[in-house]
């Protein structure tokens, strides 16, 4: 992408939260999902006289632009209001800046390539599969799970009940999910002809953020790929995975010695960390060529720094005992986003798969997609393998090599 | 030691494996079918009508030139691949084996692209004449998919190879042979479970002929299993597989389905897949593969040492090219070592069954219902005949009361 995003989103919302609202949210939400239900009936007759005007004219009608821009807006706050992204009850009309998280639509309706309306329908079909693997629910997507912003949903609701604040982590994803979602509804909407963007590391994302013990360094990508070896692909990988499930059974028994061993000593032996570490990486490098984000064939030892996109470990440290103790309970909630975030990862991977045999090229975004869950991977299978005791951070932001303070969230959009 | 001491340590190693060699080939070459046989020079013409023959041939002409034009596009690809496959090597990340593995993985996918067009061309002919009921799609995906176990097996035969070069260098075949013939034999015992659609023979009186002829042959208890392949062919066919343990018979449906072969023709097939059983032929067949690879192995050694031998990932590509054309250059061996066995199995089911007209009745059946040319051209033959010619098997049932 080389401009700004004509639709972005901002967040001016704190993490605190009325435990009371919280816990009646889908019923107070009701009269908004009844008044968005009607709302939704018009936009159908309002979208298809768009699409004819649109086409003759390459501007939709100043009407139309007006009534489905506020429609999207106000689908944004709601979806916002339910999944706890937001605390404030909003208005019924989507007007600009009435919510503290917003999505900011072009005002004036924008000239647009007749192609590109003729063949919406079709050309949105990826985005709306990828916005179905974000904040879709239905069974009839790709996904049973409910897509990132509800699994993050359920899981924020409990949390917020029992602490009264939304969890960073889980806010940030959604403010992920929630702009690319409202990227797709301006798309389909005809509100603009510029394709929703994937990438996670935008505003209003933090630019980064706290430090984790787990993190994936990535290097040089210059996103060009070779046909043959992205035609080939799933089948290339075929021996790494026979490796890795080997590698995996190894790591099984490791893992069981080493639960015991640091539920007395509150530390893994070093040497069981090297292995689990390995096995780590290595795991997230064949996931990154598998998912097409990584380039190269990779090796098969998870030797560090052997591939563009690597997984750092801190050293070993003490762990908590309650939680070395009941590790893979604990690990069960970061498992349901993992695999939310998994789903539209292999989603952007498919379609990666596609541009990248046509082109020659990666298509940028998707990558960052696809890295942002490999490392969310990588961090919950190093929570679950005892490499760390630090809770796997559902944020898109890159953490901080150090434990210095992160960087404060930017107010407007980054460009590419 | 000296170096002139050495080199005659070499060469003396080098006869004395010379030597077991030509020693394992006169006792591979053993077989039970009588030398002093005469066999009938019989006509296809007397037992195939007119056009039963030309629709035969009529098929098989397609067949020959797709399959000629298969060869010379496979070895077009990897003339290709050997020229220019090295620059894949900027692809990996993975190291000097892993970066070999990758190269043997696109070499082969490579082939995979350049034969697809003939595979496609042959599927049209076959459901043209009803052999195959075999979608496009269907054959595409699935031999798209199929590759992954091609690519599985070149990995793992990748794997020793490099491995024996990074402690031998150009030595690596001495001990990559025998090491490629355990995985051989590693993977003849588990085929059995690899095998798809696979359920037990139901047929009563199948079974009951199957005891009999294992019996009959001296063979312990073997497995009869039917694999379900009729949405797919219509041709008939069965095998022997898996070793010790694993070992079994394996009938197509479409040989027992509809009753499309008599009781007694299907005796004679059980009874020809108990002969390979009875003659060790999988571990002959084993043995034989080490005999053949033990060469080229070593010319692969000798033709990619220009390229810093298989050490060195980048010559994964010619050995590639060396493998396939020293293949295709001994498969009129290999194809005469396979009729001999064949042969042998036929021998042994005329023996067991004491049926000739039973087999001489089912040979003719298997061709028309093949559309497989009964007396088909030697130069064809010697390419692709693994079994011994319909004409050559029905004189062999014709002969065999005056053994």
């Amino acid at each position: 992408m080389d401009s700004q995003h004509p639709v972005w989103l901002t967040c001016d919302e704190g993490l605190e939260r009325s435990r009371l609202t919280v816990f009646f949210r889908l019923l107070l939400a009701l009269p908004h999902i009844v008044w968005f239900a009607f709302w939704t009936l018009a936009v159908l007759f309002v979208l298809i006289f768009n699409w004819f005007a649109t086409l003759f004219t390459a501007k939709p009608p100043p009407f139309a632009h007006r009534f489905l821009t506020a429609y999207a807006r106000y689908s944004t706050h709601l979806a916002a209001y339910v999944s706890l992204t937001g605390d404030k009850f909003p208005d019924f009309v989507g007007r600009p800046g009435s919510y503290a998280i917003d999505l900011h639509l072009p005002e004036e309706p924008q000239v647009q390539n007749r192609w590109k309306t003729g063949f919406r329908a079709i050309l949105a079909l990826p985005a709306w599969m990828l916005d179905a693997a974000f904040v879709g629910g239905s069974r009839s997507g790709y996904s049973n799970s409910g897509g990132v912003l509800w699994t993050n949903a359920f899981l924020a609701w409990f949390a917020c009940l029992a602490t009264g604040r939304m969890p960073e982590g889980l806010r940030d994803l959604n403010l992920y999910a929630l702009r690319y979602s409202g990227q797709t509804h301006a798309y389909t909407l005809l509100i603009t002809d510029r394709y929703p963007d994937a990438d996670p590391f935008v505003a209003p994302v933090p630019e980064q953020a706290p430090h984790h013990p787990v993190r994936l360094p990535t290097g040089e990508d210059d996103l060009s790929r070779s046909r043959l070896t992205v035609f080939f692909r799933i089948l290339l990988v075929i021996p790494h995975l026979v490796w890795l499930t080997l590698w995996g059974i190894a790591a099984f028994f490791v893992v069981l010695v080493g639960w015991f061993i640091t539920l007395f000593t509150a530390q893994l032996p070093e040497g069981f960390h090297n292995f689990l570490t390995r096995y780590v990486r290595y795991g997230t490098h064949v996931g990154a060529y598998l998912l097409v984000a990584g380039g190269p064939f990779p090796g098969f030892a998870g030797a560090p720094g052997s591939y563009p996109i690597d997984v750092d470990v801190d050293p070993r440290a003490r762990q908590n005992r309650w939680k070395t103790g009941f590790r893979l309970v604990l690990a069960v909630p970061a498992a349901a986003v993992s695999g939310a975030v998994g789903t539209a990862a292999f989603l952007a991977a498919i379609f990666s798969w596609w541009v990248a045999l046509i082109t020659g090229r990666m298509p940028r975004n998707l990558r960052q997609s696809i890295l942002f869950s490999l490392r969310y991977s990588a961090q919950l299978n190093s929570y679950a393998l005892l490499l760390t005791d630090r809770y796997p951070f559902a944020s898109p932001a890159p953490p901080a090599a150090s434990a210095a303070p992160p960087a404060v969230s930017p107010a407007v959009p980054v460009a590419e | 030691m000296t170096l002139r001491g050495r080199q005659l340590a070499q060469l003396a190693g080098f006869a004395l494996l010379a030597a077991a060699w030509v020693y394992a080939i006169t006792r591979l070459l053993h077989t039970t079918v009588p030398s002093n046989l005469h066999l009938p020079d019989l006509k296809a013409e007397d037992y195939f009508t007119p056009r039963q023959l030309e629709r035969a041939r009529d098929f098989e002409r397609f067949v020959r030139i797709d399959y000629v034009l298969s060869q010379v596009a496979l070895l077009a690809a990897l003339v290709g691949y050997a020229l220019r496959g090295e620059r894949l090597t900027r692809e990996s990340a993975a190291g000097r084996v892993g970066t070999g593995l990758l190269l043997g993985m696109l070499g082969l996918g490579v082939v995979w692209f350049a034969q697809l067009p003939f595979g496609v061309a042959n599927l049209w002919w076959e459901r043209r004449h009803n052999i195959s009921h075999q979608g496009y799609v269907s054959y595409v995906i699935d031999s798209f998919f199929g590759l992954g176990g091609t690519f599985l097996s070149v990995c793992l035969v990748i794997a020793i190879v490099m491995g024996f070069a990074g402690l031998l260098r150009n030595k690596w075949w001495i001990p990559g042979v025998p090491a490629i013939v355990g995985v051989g034999v590693l993977v003849a015992f588990i085929t059995p479970f690899l095998i798809p659609s696979l359920h037990r023979l139901h047929d009563p009186q199948l079974r009951a002929d199957a005891r009999q002829l294992q019996r009959a042959e001296g063979l312990p208890k073997i497995p009869v299993e039917v694999q379900d392949v009729h949405e797919f062919t219509t041709a008939p066919n069965a095998e022997s597989v898996g070793v010790g343990p694993t070992r079994r018979v394996i009938l197509w449906d479409t040989l027992i389905r509809r009753n499309r072969f008599t009781r007694d023709q299907i005796r004679v097939v059980l009874a020809h897949e108990f002969g390979h059983q009875k003659h060790q032929h999988i571990w002959k067949g084993l043995a034989w593969t080490a005999v053949f690879l033990l060469p080229i192995a070593f010319l692969v050694a000798l033709a990619t040492r220009g390229r810093g031998g298989l050490y060195d990932p980048r010559a994964v590509p010619l050995a590639l090219l060396v493998f396939v054309v020293l293949q295709l250059a001994t498969s009129p061996l290999q194809n005469s070592v396979s009729s001999r066995m064949e042969s042998e199995a036929d021998w042994t089911a005329l023996n067991a069954t004491r049926d000739p007209v039973a087999a001489m009745r089912l040979f003719q059946r298997l061709s028309t219902t093949s559309l497989t040319d009964p007396d088909p051209p030697g130069w064809w033959q010697a390419l692709v005949g693994t079994h011994p010619s319909i004409m050559d098997r029905i004189e062999m049932a014709k002969g065999w009361p005056g053994r």
